[in-house]
């Protein structure tokens, strides 16, 4: 039996190993082999050939491989900021339904809420993507005028994709309330303090290191969320501040280019796995801020 | 300050969890600047009762109090009360120490803070008078920055009572105040109440009978009726309860013979 | 940590201590007003000397007291026990020293009415040595001072020596006088009182040898040695 178990905790870390060893080691390739593309399309005779370097990578604004311009910025950037419009849905609604929740729902009331809060989660994401296309998009659109707003824009898609993590920040920030003591909140109590100021004042900051535990989760998620950006933020890399346009993100550019038709080492291919590379290293550097911003804020109470 | 002597008066005070009568008619008086303990076996009802006295039990979901509480003359169950209010004016330290996870300092300027004191100075002369009145201060003058959960299980306990101290309460309600400390810590804790008692009512519960014993001036010594809710047994002067109480009950509880 | 964590306790011990001082301090006086009285002839001294003894029985049921509640609401041990214990014994003790000095008021009352027989001197002489044994038996107590509680022990042969020697004077004056027999008899009494009171303060110093060692019967002998021809000690 030991030995099975050992097997399941063994091939899980190989397969960490192996996944980051071959992420790694494709995604190299766009920087040391030579990149040949044909000019002016697939039916063009000619063919350009040149040098990635990891200096272009991360700072160029162009992302476009077929001309051997690799700048991944535009990826990047509309990535955060899709990321970002849905932490500003995700966080204060999530937290408030989280205070809610565990401070001032009744029992029953919880005990009805919180497994709808869990279906809401394990809704399939390419529904929420639909429904950012179909509904969000032509909301906005009436909203602040068809000008300013695209049909593909990563405002919608920020959105819903808050509106997706919500039941995730929410749930983990209940648990984390939850689990402060009752003892403190009633010595906030006994103080003459209201219901109110003992949330804010006791509970919460008690609390402070699970929800932000559940708010790094959630923008890792948000950071790595794919079906809604392809489907409602647009389709090709576009280097804007404006959340109205659109802009395709690293998730969405890598499952649009590997859907396609790209041979072996191509240069679309190799770009791909540059990207996946990066993405990973940006959730890797989310999750230690995240363990030191849980252990600098850690407020023990037992 | 009403001019009654008595602090707290309870009138046929009756308490309830849902259906369940957990208090069963009580009536005393809490006299002022004593120190009143309520003792009995566990599930006796004190804690219950103690918590009544500052509308604790309105936290509790289903709790319900019928009778009256009077406190300077009012009635505080009286639907014109405020129990955020109540629970200024009366302050309480519970069974285990429950400093909140902040520095020293913002755990003493908690209760003043929230009452809407906001003046530095002001907060830094409250909390070092109340880390005296609660004899903490030279422990911890040096490090009010560090966590109230640094320190010591008496030191946590005394944190607490200076925290209780801070918003200048007229009474205070201790459950327990010591069972989760060690002998010496204790004594430190009775020694304190004795000391607090000049300034302040205390109630405390125990189930410790020589605690009572060594740091009350009163006694109540509560037991649950045939329908299993607390009541009443005997109340008394201290020494009247340890050396020849009037209940063949109290007597058997307080010599160890059951309970 | 504070010299004592027991502030208040060691307060009520203190507040015990002093109370039996303060009792021996009125047992004192009575001892020695009561000699002066009967030196004098002073029938207003001697009344004083009978209110005053109601003073001493209350403070001694006030000691008692006090003391029972505080073995029941401070649970002392070891040390803080025996001292609370000797200190009930030591007010009974004085107590009834109490009350011999005032039946030697009375007595005092009684003799006023006739010239003395003779003038007093061996009992002042006893009144004197049982006060500096008091004295010292005080002093005993309050220091928990075994050696001093053993030496004042040795001083009540003093007293029996003397009793002795007053009681076969007042023989010979009754064998020679019978009109002297009532007056002689008054006087015998007082000097049997007066030794009483000197065993009573070796009871102290016994409690007081208990109170430090825990040893209740550490004298045995000394006590009893010299009066073969009294009644057993009591």
């Amino acid at each position: 039996m030991g030995g099975i178990l050992f097997f399941c905790g063994f091939l899980s870390i190989f397969t960490t190993i192996g996944v980051v060893v071959i992420l790694g080691n494709q995604s190299l390739h766009l920087f040391n082999r030579e990149q040949c593309v044909q000019a002016g399309g697939a039916t063009a005779e000619e063919v350009f050939c040149g040098h990635a370097t990891i200096g272009e990578f991360l700072t160029g604004t162009e992302w476009v491989p077929d001309q051997l311009k690799f700048g991944v910025l535009p990826l990047v950037f509309s990535t955060a900021m899709t990321s970002l419009i849905a932490m500003f849905v995700a966080v204060p609604l999530g937290l408030g339904a989280a205070i809610y929740l565990s401070e001032y729902a009744t029992p029953s009331i919880r005990k009805t809420l919180k497994p709808i809060l869990e279906v809401l989660a394990g809704i399939p994401t390419v529904v929420y993507g639909y429904f950012a296309l179909t509904f969000m998009s032509p909301v906005l659109r009436d909203v602040l005028g068809q000008d300013t707003v695209r049909t593909f824009n990563m405002a919608s898609a920020g959105l819903v994709m808050g509106i997706m993590i919500l039941p995730l920040m929410a749930s983990m920030s209940e648990d984390a309330l939850s689990a402060v003591p009752r003892s403190l909140r009633e010595g906030s109590a006994g103080l003459g303090a209201t219901k109110l100021e003992t949330t804010i004042r006791v509970v919460v900051p008690a609390a402070i290191s699970g929800i932000i535990a559940a708010l790094i989760i959630s923008i890792s998620r948000a950071v790595g969320e794919t079906m809604i950006v392809a489907i409602a933020a647009g389709a090709s890399p576009n280097f804007t501040f404006v959340p109205f346009d659109y802009a395709e993100t690293m998730t969405g550019h890598v499952v649009r280019i590997s859907g396609g038709e790209n041979p072996y080492d191509s240069v679309g291919y190799n770009s791909i796995f540059a990207i996946a590379f990066l993405l990973f290293f940006i959730t890797l550097a989310l999750n230690i801020v995240g363990r030191y911003l849980v252990t600098r804020f850690r407020e023990v109470y037992e | 300050m009403g001019n009654s002597n008595y602090a707290l008066q309870a009138k046929n005070l009756n308490i309830y969890y849902g259906e369940f009568r957990a208090v069963t008619d009580v009536s005393m008086v809490v006299e002022r600047h004593k120190i009143t303990a309520l003792i009995g076996p566990s599930g006796c009802g004190k804690s219950t009762l103690l918590r009544s006295f500052n509308r604790m039990n309105d936290l509790v979901p289903g709790a319900r109090v019928e009778g009256e509480l009077l406190f300077q003359d009012q009635n505080l169950y009286s639907p014109f009360v405020d129990a955020v209010e109540v629970r200024r004016r009366i302050g309480m330290v519970f069974q285990k120490p429950n400093p909140f996870p902040k520095p020293i300092y913002e755990n003493v300027a908690f209760g003043p803070k929230v009452q809407g004191i906001r003046k530095k100075s002001q907060l830094d002369d409250i909390v070092e008078r109340s880390l005296r009145k609660a004899a903490l201060w030279d422990e911890v003058k040096d490090k009010l920055k560090k966590s109230g959960l640094e320190l010591s299980g008496g030191q946590q306990q005394r944190l607490c009572i200076a925290r209780a101290i801070a918003v200048e309460p007229e009474v205070l309600l201790m459950d327990e105040p010591c069972s989760a400390l060690d002998p010496i810590a204790t004594l430190r804790i009775e020694e304190l109440m004795r000391e607090l008692q000049e300034q302040y009512t205390i109630v405390i519960v125990t189930h410790n009978m020589q605690q009572a014993a060594r740091v009350s001036d009163y006694t109540a010594f509560m037991m649950v009726n045939d329908k299993r809710s607390g009541e009443l047994v005997e109340f008394d002067m201290t020494e009247k309860i340890f050396t020849n109480p009037a209940d063949t009950r109290t007597e058997d509880y307080v010599t160890g013979r059951f309970g | 940590m504070p010299p004592s964590s027991r502030v208040t306790f060691e307060r009520e011990l203190k507040n015990l201590r002093d109370d039996v001082l303060m009792l021996s301090i009125m047992v004192d006086n009575a001892i020695q007003q009561s000699t002066i009285a009967l030196k004098q002839q002073n029938v207003d001294l001697a009344r004083q000397i009978m209110a005053e003894d109601k003073k001493i029985n209350d403070l001694r049921y006030k000691i008692e007291d006090d003391a029972y509640t505080l073995i029941a609401r401070q649970q002392p041990i070891a040390r803080d026990l025996r001292g609370i214990i000797a200190a009930i014994h030591i007010a009974i003790e004085l107590e009834r020293i109490g009350d011999y000095a005032a039946g030697n008021a009375t007595l005092a009352i009684e003799l006023a009415n006739e010239p003395l027989l003779k003038p007093l001197i061996d009992i002042p002489k006893m009144a004197d040595i049982s006060r500096d044994m008091l004295r010292t038996a005080i002093n005993a107590y309050i220091h928990w001072d075994i050696e001093s509680a053993q030496q004042t022990i040795q001083c009540d042969t003093q007293v029996d020596v003397l009793d002795e020697r007053v009681y076969h004077e007042l023989l010979d004056l009754m064998l020679q006088d019978r009109s002297k027999v009532a007056r002689a008899t008054f006087l015998l009494w007082v000097s049997h009182n007066m030794e009483r009171i000197a065993d009573r303060i070796t009871n102290i110093c016994e409690r007081v040898i208990y109170m430090v060692t825990g040893q209740v019967h550490g004298t045995d002998g000394i006590v009893q040695g010299v009066d073969g021809f009294r009644l057993a000690d009591d």
